[in-house]
């Protein structure tokens, strides 16, 4: 079947277009000499150079956000629904796989029996365009390991492939991508065969033919709890929250409570496995008293206990835990170390 | 492989040899580009990790404050000029004995960040050969510390009206995710229990929304005035891209207007708004 | 839109300190339709807020088979227990649940129940001991064994007595050596060791158990030595607990989130564990 071409320079106008009904539209942009994801940017900002720093996470579970809306009247007091915040339509334009790949990923555990509304309201009404990786935008990048690629259309509506510095094609993935197919028909420019998008996956996946695969790391976890690994890789862990807020996958969160007078909100905030009063007891006892331990906890949650919960992998390879470490400590280079051990029966 | 780095395997291989010291905290080839990272090496076979280049940018000192550094008797340190500033200040706080650092200096001719560029504590570096220290590798650097650019960015800070400057500091917050990256890189973050990890009373809003990124930021910088020793640790770490530096250098100068102090530089003095004097000089308050 | 984090509103009915740090609450649900339709299982868990202060991890200390009410009993240690301690009577407060699995009481069904506590570690056991005795002769012999750090340190003293006088239960209670006063007339002991003197038959029998953590590491070896398989031997944890929902990721013991598939375990699901207590 074939695929819709565009010029790549169009794309800004597709994404104007998309947010002319009122949309909210979240882009990449350069700031500095960084990416960032920015909602409400200009569309010709549009910067599709490289891998954002920051992860569409924000736009479906934001960093703050208020859950609940408490009043007192003397000793009484009432609680009220907030809405969930920023709830209206939502294009993202320009995600790469791995952080379209996280949607899918962590719908599983905001759905866990209970269902967290806030997630599911924003979830369902944000479309997600992705810009596919030719090769691998940056050096830290390993989709291949946990099972994506860097053409994968996992949590896609629409994937667009750049051919090359000038041509887009365009796959519409779901139903709700084939709605945009109008906003992009205007600028098509002819079709482009499936095989020529087989021939960019496989350029894709060659650049990073070098990634281990992670087949066996989750066995190896499971077999080596109190291995030495942890004292050994994580030493240099200064315990920071730049993996896990980086992370598109990371959701972990604290409830807190503020107040003026007497009117206040509980809000929901990012919070981090490897700050060290995550597990902190009242008494003072912490299951988790050392970076050591932290580190481990975040390894496993990722690559142990989330897949026998929910058959997935936390984690889309997109590198930004490694690029972004302050120190250089490497989640592929310690994952990778548990597969190899795996490996050699270690 | 550079004079420096075999200087610095020569002595810390003798160190551990003879058990001057437990262990050499210092910096080895990282594996994402040309990122180093730190590494502590405990067995003298191990030192070959040990390297010095112009990407060994992080301040190993803020690991004296966290196990297992904290917990060992000696540990010899590598360090440049301005990471030995920083311990020069916990010197002063009392946080760390003299006698269980032994600082192995080694002379720099400057570092370059990720983007390949100079931290500005470079061009305004004056202890490119270090003068505090136990052991020194490296040619001697003469210092030609280029003044201005200290603080070339905080005059246009300067320059605007408080509006403005508020509106400036507003976007910058915005972007802050509450990582406190920059705490935990900073050496001279040092508190035990942090003012934003208290909750009896609660200090600080922990929610990364305006208000409390603010009150956050704002009280890391005032912590750290008289106190910074500009390391660049902070910034180099957030991964919002915030200005910290600006920040930080702004409340240098007003402590060096003010009391003319500047941090890391003797031992025997003592950060201005840590002690009390009688006659301290009071004539820009009152 | 339902929201899982919205608690419900109670009133406390009636307020009592059970010791110098210690309080206990009975709470009525302030809306009638939730007060008639709620249910919960012994063992169970909630999130009570003082709003404005925060949430706190705590279990329901009444029976499910008392209805209209819920019961709780809590340490003031942190900020919100600790304003939590000073709500008075009339007062509202937040809560969410209920959460977590529970005792499988019907499984105890004509079997013998021994119960086991330490100090502040009664009120989750409470539960089972009034869902068992309110349903009396569906069991066998029902054995309390409870102590506390010092007599100061007992919480609900007044149904210690209750039990006392049923003929139908046999209760020994026991504060550790030194913490008696001259009017004591239980036993002076740890637990462990005052279980081990009475040594209740683990013939057809559970044992429900709860307390600090010393104290159920020194009370399963006594348990094994009566005879009493694991698998018989209920507990529940204390863990650092937050969304009470599986998704704040804060209380895993390992790839059991406490909050979901626990807090009530048998001890050889404990033993498969990993130490990440």
């Amino acid at each position: 079947m074939p695929y819709l071409k565009m010029d790549s320079a169009d794309l800004p106008k597709v994404a104007r277009k998309l947010a002319a009904s009122g949309a909210r539209l979240v882009l990449p942009v350069r700031e500095g000499d960084e990416r960032f994801y920015r909602e409400g940017a200009d569309p010709d900002s549009l910067d599709l150079t490289t891998i954002p720093k920051n992860s569409i996470k924000e736009f479906l579970f934001p960093k703050t956000e208020k859950i609940l809306r408490y009043q007192y009247r003397g000793k009484d007091v009432t609680v009220e629904d907030v809405p969930p915040a920023a709830a209206g339509r939502t294009v993202i334009f320009g995600a790469r796989p791995c952080d379209a790949a996280s949607l899918p990923v962590v719908e599983p555990l905001w759905n866990w029996d209970y269902k967290d509304e806030f997630f599911n309201a924003r979830r369902g009404a944000t479309v997600v365009v992705t810009y596919a990786c030719r090769t691998a935008p940056d050096e830290a990048c390993f989709c291949v390991s946990v099972g994506l690629g860097p053409s994968s259309d996992q949590g896609s509506d629409v994937l667009l492939f750049p051919l090359d510095e000038t041509v887009v094609a365009v796959r519409f993935v779901t139903a709700a991508g084939r709605e945009l197919e109008s906003a992009f028909a205007e600028f098509g420019k002819g079709e482009v065969a499936e095989e020529a998008l087989e021939a960019f996956r496989k350029t894709g996946e060659a650049s990073l033919a070098h990634r281990k695969k992670f087949d066996r790391v989750q066995g190896w976890l499971e077999a080596h709890f109190e291995d030495r690994l942890w004292e050994e890789k994580a030493f240099r862990c200064v315990g920071c929250g730049t993996c896990t807020f980086l992370c598109p996958t990371c959701h972990c969160f604290d409830i807190q409570d503020e107040s003026c007078f007497d009117v206040g909100y509980r809000l929901k905030n990012w919070d981090a496995c490897q700050f060290s009063l995550f597990t902190l007891h009242t008494s003072g006892h912490n299951p988790r008293d050392t970076q050591p331990k932290r580190y481990r906890q975040r390894i496993y949650h990722k690559y142990a206990i989330y897949p026998q919960k929910f058959g997935k992998i936390l984690c889309t390879g997109c590198g930004r835990c490694v690029a972004h470490c302050p120190v250089n400590l490497s989640l592929y280079d310690v994952v990778a170390t548990a597969q190899e051990r795996a490996e050699r029966g270690d | 492989m550079s004079d420096r780095t075999a200087g610095i395997r020569a002595i810390a291989g003798k160190w551990l040899q003879d058990g001057t010291v437990e262990a050499v905290l210092g910096w080895e080839q990282g594996t994402y580009r040309d990122k180093t990272a730190p590494v502590l090496v405990r067995k003298a076979e191990e030192v070959d990790r040990l390297v010095f280049n112009e990407r060994c940018t992080n301040n190993l000192m803020t690991y004296l404050k966290r196990d297992p550094v904290r917990s060992l008797n000696t540990v010899g340190i590598v360090a440049k000029g301005c990471d030995i500033k920083a311990l020069i200040g916990l010197i002063q706080e009392s946080q760390v004995p003299r006698e269980k650092v032994k600082i192995l200096a080694v002379t720099c001719p400057g570092v370059r960040n990720a983007d390949g560029k100079r931290p500005v504590k470079c061009a305004a570096c004056d202890v490119n050969t270090p003068v505090f220290y136990d052991e020194i590798v490296g040619e001697k650097i003469a210092s030609n510390p280029d003044r201005a650019a200290r603080f070339r960015d905080v005059e246009a800070l300067e320059a605007m009206t408080p509006e403005e400057r508020h509106r400036f500091w507003r976007e910058q917050f915005d972007k802050c995710i509450r990582c406190y990256a920059c705490r935990q890189a900073c050496p001279l973050c040092i508190c035990s229990r942090c003012i934003a990890e208290k909750n009896q009373p609660q200090w600080i809003e922990t929610s990364a929304h305006p208000r409390g990124n603010f009150a956050w930021n704002l009280i890391r910088a005032y912590h750290l005035a008289g106190r910074c020793i500009e390391c660049e640790a902070c910034e180099t770490a957030c991964p919002a891209d915030i200005p910290l530096m600006l920040l930080n250098r702004y409340m240098a100068k007003v402590v060096e207007q003010s009391f003319g102090y500047e941090a890391g530089k003797d031992p025997q003095t003592q950060p201005p708004l840590r002690t009390f004097k009688l006659d301290d000089d009071n004539s820009f308050i009152l | 839109m339902e929201n899982i984090y919205k608690p419900y509103l109670a009133r406390i009915e009636e307020k009592r300190k059970e010791t110098y740090d210690t309080t206990s609450f009975k709470l009525v649900f302030v809306d009638d339709e939730v007060r008639e339709r709620f249910t919960f299982r012994a063992g169970n868990f909630g999130e009570y807020s003082v709003l404005g202060e925060g949430e706190s991890t705590f279990c329901i200390a009444s029976s499910p088979t008392k209805k209209g009410y819920i019961e709780c009993c809590f340490r003031a240690v942190g900020r919100v227990t600790k304003s939590l301690a000073e709500k008075e009577v009339g007062d509202v407060i937040g809560f969410r649940g209920p959460y977590g699995n529970h005792f499988p009481v019907e499984d105890f069904f004509g079997k013998n129940v021994v119960f086991i506590a330490g100090g502040i570690a009664l009120p989750p056991v409470r539960s089972v001991i009034w869902n068992v005795l309110d349903l009396r002769d569906k069991f066998e012999k029902v054995t309390i064994v409870y102590g506390a750090r010092s007599v100061a340190d007992l919480v609900y003293k007044h149904e210690l007595k209750l039990w006392e006088e049923r003929s139908d239960v046999d209760i020994v209670t026991t504060v550790d050596p030194g913490g008696e006063t001259p009017e004591w007339k239980g036993k002076i002991g740890f637990v462990p060791t005052v279980l081990k003197e009475v040594a209740p038959s683990s013939e057809n029998s559970v044992a429900v158990l709860c307390g600090p953590p010393i104290m159920i590491k020194f009370t399963l070896p006594v348990l094994r030595e009566l005879g009493f398989k694991e698998e018989d031997v209920w507990t529940t944890l204390e863990n650092r607990m937050k969304c009470g929902l599986g998704k704040c990721g804060r209380c895993n013991v390992g790839s059991v989130y406490v909050c979901k598939e626990g807090p009530v375990f048998t001890a050889a699901q404990i033993a498969r564990m990993p130490n990440d207590f």
